[in-house]
């Protein structure tokens, strides 16, 4: 069973391959991410108001980390949704 | 010196000169010992959530360069004045703190491919093999890494024509 599983899943991967997904910050090179720029933003928030984990948006690490910032500094200012019902 | 950016909010029930005189006090204090570099104001905008039960408030910006002793003179005014909702001060970042840190960003590309190999939710194409993958991911990983680097390889153009993907990237924009 175990190897079935496994002959399944590798040939489905070989004939569709994830798409490698590449931070859109560093694509356009932008350095900081500003809290007011609420547009942004808030293409990086869920329905809910979480703030979308890195393997959804594919955001570095360096850039989720800004984001991050970013969106709390905004919900502070009431630019965006602690949570959203 | 360094930068700040500090904001407010000011309750919308006041009148406008008194909004203005509120502005221009806390402008005041700012040059008193440092440089207002700009001010901007938002005007009335909606908030996304009540505060003290206003639906709507006066946002107002200031980048200005100053010791730090500004900001907390500030903050103690905002303290005391009923009409400021909400304020938040920033330090802005020197643009040689800048470069250090982006020298971060390539080693950051490469461990992209690792967040590949994580499924997602959204993505309907293999969703049953997905879930069952799911368990069994950690004990193949290491296997599966060196397949994947050969699939990848072999079939960039099966990558290219799958449009799946493509489309669930689209729908998380």
């Amino acid at each position: 069973m175990a190897r079935e599983q496994r002959t399944e899943r590798s040939s489905f991967r070989r004939y569709f391959p994830p798409k490698r997904k590449v931070c859109r910050f560093c694509q356009r090179n932008v350095r900081d991410i500003d809290y007011k720029n609420v547009d942004i933003l808030k293409r990086y928030i869920l329905e809910r108001g979480k703030i979308s984990p890195r393997r959804v948006s594919g955001t570095c690490s360096y850039h989720q980390r800004r984001l991050s910032t970013a969106i709390k500094r905004a919900r502070i200012l009431a630019l965006l949704p602690f949570l959203e019902d | 010196m360094t930068q700040y950016e500090t904001a407010f909010l000011i309750s919308p029930n006041l009148e406008e000169e008194e909004i203005e005189k509120v502005i221009s006090q806390m402008a005041e204090v700012v040059k008193k010992k440092g440089k207002l570099i700009n001010e901007d104001r938002w005007g009335k905008k909606r908030l996304a959530y009540p505060i003290q039960k206003f639906e709507e408030a006066f946002y107002v910006f200031f980048l200005y360069e100053a010791d730090p002793t500004i900001p907390f003179e500030l903050e103690r005014r905002f303290k005391q004045t009923e009409a400021i909702l909400r304020y938040l001060t920033i330090k802005k970042e020197t643009k040689e703190k800048v470069k250090k840190k982006e020298k971060d960003v390539p080693k950051e590309e490469e461990s992209l491919p690792a967040s590949e190999e994580i499924p997602t939710k959204g993505e309907d194409v293999g969703g049953d093999v997905e879930e069952e993958a799911v368990e069994k991911k950690e004990e193949d990983e290491e296997a599966e890494a060196d397949e994947k680097e050969e699939a990848v390889e072999e079939e960039e153009k099966v990558d290219e024509e799958a449009s799946l993907p493509e489309e669930k990237e689209k729908e998380e924009d």
